[in-house]
């Protein structure tokens, strides 16, 4: 009985304008001008004050930062590895290795990634003792080792414009994530195997994949400006009855025991899986 | 009518209601029109008229081809079931309501994303999976909970079905047979004995001293006497028929058996016709499902809003289709409250079990808040204002009133008992008394023993226990030789009796009556202990007295004694009382005394709480106006200052007609006056007066006052005991039957049922649901806030492309885990201030979420919370490798399977999954955040006014073990289920948990200052936008 009876359409846009604009009190959504300029002033103030203060606090927390060395590396305390060049795809490469418009994104990434290493850029770099951990905690200027590029023999972009691609022996860079501080134990390489035996012959640059220890540890952006990070090529050699069909690739880190190359959930942490398609 | 009942004729005697009565008091009321229409004329109709009638027969009854034929054409006589909502029905209900449409939609999205992402072998895809299947389980697992509570309130119709008597003794083909009473059809001739259930609406035709028990139907417990005369015009009135599921309570030896025709089978009896009205009533909605409804709408409308126009942003941004709609979803699951329903049903549910130890027994748990929220009240008097119970209130002897204590546990009796007068008063009162305890009760107070006898003479008899102790000891010593009981033509009650004076061999003759009957036979009257004849000047003052005692209301009886003359009355002397062999005049009038059914003790103080709630009281009784207004003086229902227009016409000495109705405050209204009334005379009286009594009202009137009342816009709650009473038990507001004297039926339409009967226990209850009222809108508040905290880090995650700061499995761990507990906590919240010094609330100004709860929760702490929470989520960035400056913008690299060498401000490279890690390090670092200061959201929510320490921080012990168990999971959750992946929650550097700590003191602090600034300038502008 105290039901409300429906109001008619032209009552109720009647009362939505006089909402929207109400020219007896001159309210314009419910509140006057002056209310409304009340409550945005408020609102400045108060999100005002709330932005100083979370600047602040933000400016306090960086002030216990060090530029050098974050604070905590618990979350990266084994390296993932990476390769190079690194196709859009899901590290899938497909090439033609008659077809150099088919590889020449793959030779471009090279050739660019290749630059930072080039001898004229590793000019102040220093020739570090091979073999053992380059420790210069003490220093206040952190050396960075030189990285020469001919180690990389076939692979160096120098012998093969083309990296091999074009002859069926295409080269991939793979690379060890940087991790401040990181000290690989016993003599960290790299080991790449195909999934099925005797399509591919994979050659190593430096031999055996070798990582020097000499390029560890890794001091950090700001400190160790000019690190470059050791690189080891790996030659594919696709044998005539791999072609047209997928090779599947997985490198990674051995001979190293704080170096983890097995992890159930990180497929990248100390290993790294890609597939080859070359046809002719 | 009723044995011994001598006294039911003096002015002012409240005349026992009858259902009769309350029935032919109706006609303005179209329900009872409907009643009393349906009835056909069988009551004036000759035994042979009936036969004829219903082609039957008194001696052989129906033929069983006839009945076959009958009951095919009315079908069974039973009671049609309502047709109730399928169970799936009702469960699917609760599966799309509230926020659920909103959820499925979320799931249905995820499904979708899910589907398509695994077409397109996204490794991540089962994560939408599995979203889409929490949802899902949040939905149906919230709509089980609901589904159960709901299912918990009972069905008014399944009393009435249970009240079908099962078999009926039937003259069929001449012979008596025992059938199911179901089988009964109109014309049947049955039988019925004493203890039986009238198996259908009978008129009566052989009968002897059969009385019946109308309580199911009228909520009277005082057996009616039927016979087979015609007595009214009625035929509810009448007394030679009997309804349908009343009982019969005795038939008198000679016959054994009472013997009717079957008149209404059916749903056309009575009571079937009651049924079905009842069930025609609707159920408003409650004012709290009102309110919710209105907070789903405000919430989705949030929700649904901010979610699509973060779509239009993220599409316009440049987005995939695909991930917008991720977004949509989280966007939806931040914005709802999921866990907030459940708690409210929890703290409605906590509410109503308070309630039930304070004797209110709430069934149906919305009408928790709907009894906060009532402004008018309808109650019954007898036993809900009264003590349900005849008691001594008035003495008149020596010329003089004495007023007598007529509360629940009286021990003494304190007024003047010095005077003669009052000695022989009391040794009538003592032996001219027929009622007597049950045996076996001494130890038990006087108050509580049950007295065999009626109501005045159980009066009597507790009132001299009372005063003079053993009562059956002093019957004892004066021994009764002869007694005339009380009948309706003397309308007296007589007895003689030897003295206990062994000196005195006199014997005494005492007698009590009606006042005016009893005068008459006297010629003395006592005062002090001596006779003094009886002048007109002392006929006068007994006049005076008898008129001021009955104008209160009360029942009076006068006593008078005669000391018979020894020489005439030897010891030896037989008296007989047929030819009255004595002197039953000249004697020696002693005193009067009055009883009333007083008002519960508790009962006045009550009535002045809820008119200081600003709540209306109206008493609705089948009582004679003067009684009942005499009741309502009492109690403060009509205050001693205010008249009613009768008294300004007295007062003023004018006729009624030239009274400005408008001075008078208080109106006495008799149901023959509302007979006549229009719906706009009713309302006009309503609105009118402040003080309202209907007298000799039915309670098919109470619906009528009901439905006025409610057109004012009051929210009513109603008191009923009968049958009849349910219709307007279920039109009310609030429904509340009686727990002692009321029926299953009432008890079903009801809302809520008063274990004790008493008025002032519906005052708790309205306390408890105003207080509710204010604790779920700090429920709703506390709740809301952290939805901001929620939702922020969706918005700046899509505009500033950093990483997701929380992830959507977190946010439900937030909302149906760490949160329940202290929302429902805030149930336990006591009163700010004296919340029964407030008016009711009004049903359309004072949201349960106004628009100052949903600005402040959200625009200000929530808000607050998000600052917090980001400054944690920033920290664990920035101490892992990534300074803020970095994050922003690098969501997609940051996302991208493929990255493995992400690079963070110092020069270190992240595979994909350590940067997953980390993310659920920052998620549980929000996560934690969101808990901190919700534990400060959950300390200023305490109060909206006061400070919290003016309430007390340690008052509220649930509160603590809210924060402790908030405290507690969050525990659990980061570090004992840290390890499980799917759950997205890492163990967490014990320092983050700190790190929100001084947003916590902050929120604290502020909102110490807001309601300083409330207190401090009441009605200024801070006030009117900061008030929730």
């Amino acid at each position: 009985m105290t039901k409300e009876t429906k109001k008619p359409f032209r009552q109720s846009m009647a009362e939505w304008r006089q909402f929207i604009y109400n020219p007896n009190s001159g309210e314009f959504l419910g509140r006057t001008a002056k209310s409304w300029g009340l409550i945005l002033l408020f609102y400045l103030v108060f999100y005002g004050f709330l932005a100083a203060l979370f600047t602040f606090t933000m400016w306090v927390m960086l002030q216990t930062l060090s530029s050098d060395i974050p604070k905590y590396r618990d979350r990266i305390s084994s390296p993932g590895l990476m390769i190079s060049p690194k196709p859009d795809t899901a590290l899938e490469f497909y090439f033609n290795k008659s077809d150099s418009q088919s590889y020449s994104e793959y030779v471009t990434t090279l050739q660019n990634f290749l630059e930072s290493y080039n001898d004229s850029k590793q000019s102040q770099n220093i020739v570090c003792t091979p073999g053992q951990i380059f420790d210069q905690s003490d220093a206040a200027v952190k050396k960075a080792c030189q990285f020469n590029i001919s180690q990389l023999g076939q692979c160096s972009g120098k012998e093969d414009a083309n990296f091999g691609y074009s002859k069926g022996t295409p080269c991939v860079l793979v690379k060890m994530n940087r991790i401040i501080g990181l000290k690989p134990e016993g003599e960290p390489r790299i080991e790449c195997t195909p999934k099925e035996e005797g399509m591919v012959n994979i050659n190593y640059f430096p031999p055996n994949g070798m990582m020097d220890l000499m390029y560890f540890p890794y001091y950090g952006k700001s400190l160790h400006a000019h690190y470059l990070q050791p690189l080891v090529a790996v030659q594919l050699a696709i044998s005539p009855n791999g072609t047209k069909e997928e090779i599947a690739i997985e490198c990674k880190i051995l001979g190293s025991p704080n170096l983890k190359n097995q992890d159930d959930r990180d497929k990248f942490l100390g290993r790294i899986a890609f597939k080859v398609l070359m046809s002719e | 009518m009723k044995v011994g009942c001598h006294a039911s004729s003096s002015i002012h005697a409240p005349r026992p209601r009858q259902f009769g009565d309350k029935m032919s008091a109706v006609c303005c009321c179209a329900h009872c029109d409907f009643l009393s229409l349906g009835m056909q004329d069988d009551h004036r109709l000759s035994t042979s008229e009936l036969e004829k009638k219903y082609g039957t027969s008194i001696d052989k009854g129906l033929s069983s081809a006839r009945a076959a034929e009958i009951l095919a054409r009315d079908g069974p006589n039973a009671l049609t079931p309502p047709k109730a909502t399928p169970e799936i029905v009702k469960f699917l209900k609760q599966m799309i309501g509230g926020f659920s449409i909103l959820l499925w939609i979320g799931a249905a999205f995820s499904w979708i994303s899910f589907g398509i992402q695994l077409a397109q072998g996204v490794d991540s895809a089962f994560d939408n999976l599995y979203l889409g299947v929490v949802l899902a389980l949040v939905v149906i697992l919230t709509g089980i909970f609901a589904y159960y509570q709901e299912a918990k309130s009972t069905n008014i119709m399944a009393s009435f079905s249970k009240m079908i008597p099962q078999q009926a003794l039937v003259l069929r083909d001449a012979e008596k047979k025992e059938l199911p009473a179901d089988q009964l059809v109109v014309g049947d001739i049955v039988e019925i004995k004493g203890g039986d259930r009238i198996p259908a609406d009978i008129r009566l035709i052989f009968t002897q001293g059969c009385k019946v028990d109308n309580s199911s139907l009228t909520g009277e417990s005082e057996p009616q006497s039927r016979s087979c005369d015609f007595t009214h015009e009625n035929p509810l009135e009448t007394r030679n028929i009997a309804f349908y599921s009343t009982t019969c309570v005795e038939v008198c030896v000679p016959a054994g058996t009472a013997t009717g025709i079957v008149i209404n089978t059916g749903d056309r009896t009575i009571i079937g016709r009651i049924a079905s009205l009842a069930s025609g009533v609707g159920n408003e909605k409650t004012p709290i499902a009102i309110e919710i409804e209105h907070f789903v709408y405000l919430v989705a409308g949030v929700a649904i809003s901010i979610g699509v126009l973060f779509f239009i942003i993220s599409v316009s941004m440049r987005y995939k289709i695909l991930d917008s709609i991720i977004f949509l979803i989280g966007i939806i699951v931040a914005n709802v409250p999921e866990g907030l329903l459940a708690t409210v049903t929890v703290s409605l549910s906590l509410t109503a079990k308070r309630m039930a130890k304070k004797n209110c027994l709430v069934k149906n748990l919305e009408a928790v808040e709907t009894l906060g929220s009532t402004s008018i009240i309808c109650s019954d008097k007898t036993g809900t204002l009264t003590q349900n119970r005849m008691t001594v209130a008035h003495l008149w002897f020596d010329n003089q009133i004495y007023s007598a204590d007529t509360s629940e546990d009286q021990t003494t009796q304190s007024f003047d008992q010095s005077s003669p007068s009052w000695a022989a008063l009391s040794k009538i009162v003592t032996l001219c008394n027929r009622a007597e305890f049950r045996p076996g009760q001494e130890n038990l107070p006087i108050m509580k023993r049950v007295v065999v006898g009626d109501a005045s003479e159980t009066a009597l008899l507790k009132f001299s226990e009372v005063i003079l102790g053993d009562v059956m000891n002093i019957r004892a010593q004066n021994k009764k030789v002869a007694e005339i009981p009380f009948n309706s033509t003397n309308k007296f009650q007589l007895s003689i009796h030897e003295t206990d004076d062994p000196h005195d061999k006199r014997f005494l003759l005492v007698m009590k009556g009606a006042p005016e009957r009893i005068l008459e036979r006297c010629s003395t009257i006592m005062i002090n202990g001596k006779e003094e004849p009886l002048d007109s000047e002392k006929a006068e003052a007994f006049q005076t007295a008898y008129m001021e005692l009955g104008g209160m209301g009360e029942r009076v009886l006068g006593f008078c004694h005669l000391y018979l003359p020894e020489n005439e009355f030897p010891e030896t002397f037989q008296f007989d009382t047929d030819s009255m062999n004595f002197p039953t005049s000249n004697l020696c009038f002693v005193g009067l005394l009055s009883m009333i059914d007083p008002p519960r003790s508790t009962v006045p103080d009550a009535v002045s709480k809820c008119r200081s709630a600003g709540i209306k009281v109206i008493m609705v009784t089948g009582d004679h106006p003067i009684t009942a207004k005499a009741i309502a003086k009492s109690v403060g229902i009509i205050s001693a200052t205010s008249e009613t227009v009768e008294d300004i016409a007295k007062r003023l000495n004018i006729p009624v007609e030239q009274v400005n109705r408008r001075e008078a405050t208080a109106a006495v209204v008799n149901g023959m006056e509302l007979k006549e009334m229009s719906a706009e005379q009713l309302d006009e009286i309503l609105r009118e007066h402040a003080e309202i009594v209907f007298a000799r009202t039915s309670p098919q009137q109470k619906l009528i006052i009901v439905e006025g009342c409610q057109r004012q816009g009051a929210v009513v709650a109603v008191t009923g005991d009968g049958v009849n009473d349910s219709p307007a038990l279920k039109k009310a507001d609030i429904g509340i039957a009686m727990g002692i004297a009321g029926s299953d039926a009432a008890k079903n339409a009801a809302d809520m049922v008063l274990l004790d009967d008493n008025f002032a226990s519906i005052v708790t209850g309205v306390e408890e649901g105003r207080l509710i009222f204010d604790n779920l809108k700090k429920t709703i508040a506390y709740t809301l806030t952290k939805n901001i905290a929620e939702l922020c880090p969706f918005l700046i995650y899509i505009i500033a492309s950093i990483p997701m700061p929380i992830g959507t499995i977190t946010i439900l761990f937030i909302d149906l885990g760490t949160d329940i507990i202290p929302s429902v906590a805030l149930a336990y919240e006591k009163a700010e201030s004296d919340i029964m010094n407030r008016r009711p609330r009004n049903k359309r100004r004072d949201r349960l979420v106004n628009e100052q709860l949903a600005v402040y929760s959200y625009l200000q702490i929530g808000i607050m919370q998000s600052v917090g929470a980001f400054v944690t989520y920033f920290t664990v960035y920035a101490e892992q490798g990534f300074l803020p400056s970095t994050l922003l913008g690098v969501r997609v690299d940051w996302e991208s399977n493929a990255i493995n060498d992400f690079e963070d401000s110092y020069g270190q490279q992240w595979t994909k999954y350590q940067r997953t890690y980390l993310q659920w390090t920052g998620y549980t670092a929000f996560f934690v955040s969101i808990t901190i200061q919700q534990v400060a959201d959950l300390i200023i929510r305490k109060t909206r006014r006061n400070s919290i320490f003016r309430q007390g921080l340690f008052r509220n012990k649930v509160i603590w073990v809210g924060i402790f168990s908030q405290i507690g999971i969050a525990l659990i959750l980061t570090y004992g289920l840290g390890h499980v992946t799917a759950l997205n929650f890492t163990p967490l550097r014990f320092q983050y948990w700190f790190v929100a700590v001084p947003f916590a003191i902050l929120i604290w602090v502020y909102d110490e200052i807001r309601k300083l600034l409330i207190r401090r300038y009441p009605g200024s502008w801070w006030d009117k936008n900061m008030y929730y």
